[in-house]
């Protein structure tokens, strides 16, 4: 089996090194290739599949970017086919509802929070993103 | 046209009532004498003369309903007499009748030529001497009445021109179909006409729309009045039929309205800035309630971010440094996390608060406050169990507004009743009354209940009674006041005897949609 690999837009540099160590301690051998600014994530994304680059296991967008929110990269997501299967989820620690439905309807998956406890976190994220990635590769 | 006379039928009987004069003329005493006994009976003021002079003096003094003359005297007979007193201006129409004892025809032209209505010929029949004389008598009542009563309307009517005169706006009587009959100077003044040859023209001439008004109620409308030289101006028409013996007519007053049209633009003009004005401050405020409400959500959602940060980083600090710090620097990482958390707390309760203002009228429906109830309980199972709580809930009626906030109501007023306990087992009790148009709902505890001066307090943002890490965000009632007052009700502390608080709030029954 090969390393799965996700792509990540997230600012908080804190906050990736907590999903390093969430994803470390399901024992979970992924490569993060992570972007901090709404604009670097599309980028990104509308190069997946194109010519000889890879297209991530998963995408993993905080909704709160700067130069940009969640909802314009998964717009981007969504108009590039080669990630049509790849599942996209929301991390965020509280949404507005009109604003989680508007995500949806932008084809987020599901929306995994940030718990303010430092245990929660790393269990909540490593347990969903674990999943996510056994459901994305046994399709 | 004519003003009705206004003498009464009361004054009209009082004056045929009255008795009238008969002068009775003959040089001879006892004939005279024997005619006064003839006419007693009528019941009449009865004058006797012995001469032609002497009748014709009491002619000059009085007003005489009829005379009667003997046409032989001495020095000046009956004709001459008749003739003078026909000169004379009191008695040219005063009816004579002759007495002779000659039935001559000469002395009968002679008579009728000087005025004579009757000849009696004696020796007198009294019966035909009464009745000839009653005939007069009845006469010159009738004439006496008619004469009163041409007075009276004469009067009236010179009052009616009196008050049409003084009256400040230009009036024009009418017939009912337009007609002028009568206007007063103010007509000449308003519209330059001399008014005199504005009878019988067709009122149409000053007000060109003029139309007749139906009914018999006074009616006021806006026309455009026309002067002479051809100019306009709005004129004020205040137009009340009224009938007469002669038919309906309408009097109209017409005031020129070109000060009032003025001034209702002026009005309006000014209205129309306010209008505007007050649009313009409601789209600053609006904008700026947007603005504001943007704001506060993005700074109570953007320091979340940075507190999450701290708490999770804290703790994985503790974590991995186990064992490895002193007791010192131990509780020092302890405070870090506290601090942390208690301001997680505060931005949460922050953000409640703001969902509140959130919950525009758009997302309300009918909620269940049992449910709201229910749920709240199942949120607060934790401290509900640990406490021992009991809360008894009575059947509460639907109200309009969104789960959401009204679940946030129950949920910190019931958390409330239990932080705030007594060392007595906490007991709830939920109920709502419908009084007048509003429902009343009370939420009792058994806690330690808050001190009066604190009733008002309590409901600010922030404010807190107590200190400590147990102590409350201070949001809880401040939550609670802005949920009620967003749904349109109120919310207070009600004084009760017994421990603990009993806090009520209302809604109006049928809230605004």
């Amino acid at each position: 089996m090969s390393r799965s690999k996700i792509l990540l837009a997230e600012d908080n540099a804190a906050d990736v090194w907590l999903i390093e160590e969430a994803l470390r301690r399901q024992s979970l051998d992924v490569e993060i290739e992570n972007y901090t600014t709404a604009e670097d994530a599309i980028n990104a994304i509308q190069r997946c599949g194109v010519e000889s680059a890879s297209v991530p296991d998963l995408i993993l967008l905080d909704y709160n970017l700067p130069t940009g929110h969640g909802g314009e990269v998964l717009a981007a997501a969504a108009s590039n086919p080669h990630l049509a299967a790849v599942p996209k989820a929301i991390l965020s620690s509280f949404m507005r509802p009109d604003e989680s439905e508007r995500m949806l309807g932008l084809g987020a998956c599901c929306f995994i929070p940030k718990p303010p406890s430092l245990h929660e976190f790393l269990t909540v994220v490593g347990k969903q993103v674990n999943t996510l990635l056994s459901q994305a590769v046994s399709k | 046209m004519k003003a009705t006379a206004a003498a009464t039928d009361e004054s009209l009987a009082i004056i045929s009532a009255e008795p009238v004069k008969l002068l009775l003329v003959d040089d001879d005493r006892d004939a005279l004498l024997a005619l006064q006994a003839i006419l007693e009976p009528l019941n009449q003021e009865l004058m006797l003369a012995e001469s032609g002079k002497e009748a014709l003096r009491l002619c000059l003094d009085h007003n005489i309903a009829a005379i009667l003359l003997d046409v032989r005297m001495p020095e000046m007979d009956g004709f001459e007499t008749a003739e003078l007193i026909r000169s004379r201006k009191l008695s040219r129409h005063t009816p004579i009748l002759f007495l002779t004892a000659y039935r001559s025809d000469e002395q009968l032209f002679r008579g009728y030529d000087l005025g004579a209505v009757d000849f009696l010929f004696k020796p007198i029949v009294p019966e035909v001497l009464q009745s000839k004389v009653s005939v007069f008598v009845e006469l010159s009542r009738s004439e006496r009445m008619l004469r009163r009563q041409a007075e009276e309307i004469a009067r009236t009517e010179q009052q009616f021109r009196a008050v049409l005169e003084a009256a400040p706006d230009a009036m024009v009587i009418t017939s009912e179909d337009g007609c002028i009959e009568l206007a007063n100077s103010r007509v000449d003044a308003l519209f330059g006409h001399d008014r005199s040859n504005l009878i019988k023209r067709h009122i149409r001439s000053l007000i060109p729309s003029w139309t007749p008004v139906g009914g018999g109620a006074i009616s006021e409308r806006r026309l455009s009045g026309v002067r002479q030289d051809g100019s306009s101006f709005p004129a004020q028409i205040t137009s009340n039929p009224f009938s007469t013996s002669d038919g309906r007519f309408i009097t109209t007053a017409i005031r020129d309205a070109t000060d009032q049209v003025r001034t209702e633009a002026r009005i309006q003009q000014i209205n129309q800035e306010l209008e505007r004005r007050v649009a313009e401050r409601t789209a600053a405020l609006t904008y700026s309630n947007e603005a504001l409400r943007q704001f506060a959500w993005a700074a109570s959602h953007d320091l979340q971010e940075p507190i999450r940060t701290v708490l999770s980083y804290s703790q994985w600090l503790a974590e991995s440094s186990k064992g490895t710090l002193s007791a010192r620097e131990e509780q020092m990482l302890d405070v870090i996390q506290q601090q942390a958390a208690r301001l997680h707390q505060l931005l949460g309760a922050l953000q409640q608060y703001i969902q509140v203002a959130e919950s525009g009228e758009s997302k309300w429906s009918e909620v269940n406050c049992n449910a709201a109830v229910e749920t709240a309980m199942s949120n607060l199972r934790g401290i509900i169990e640990e406490s021992g709580a009991v809360v008894e809930c009575a059947p509460l009626p639907r109200v309009m507004g969104t789960n959401i906030i009204l679940v946030q109501l129950f949920q910190n007023l019931i958390s409330n009743a239990i932080k705030y306990r007594s060392s007595d087992r906490p007991k709830i009790t939920i109920s709502a009354q419908l009084d007048d148009d509003a429902w009343t709902f009370s939420v009792k505890d058994n806690g330690v209940g808050i001190d009066p001066k604190y009733r008002e307090y309590v409901f600010g943002v922030f404010k807190r009674l107590n200190a400590g890490q147990h102590a409350g965000t201070g949001m809880g009632l401040a939550i609670c006041k802005a949920v009620v007052e967003r749904l349109g009700g109120r919310i207070w502390i009600a004084s009760n005897p017994e421990p603990g608080t009993l806090i009520c709030f209302s809604f109006p029954r049928e809230p605004k949609p």
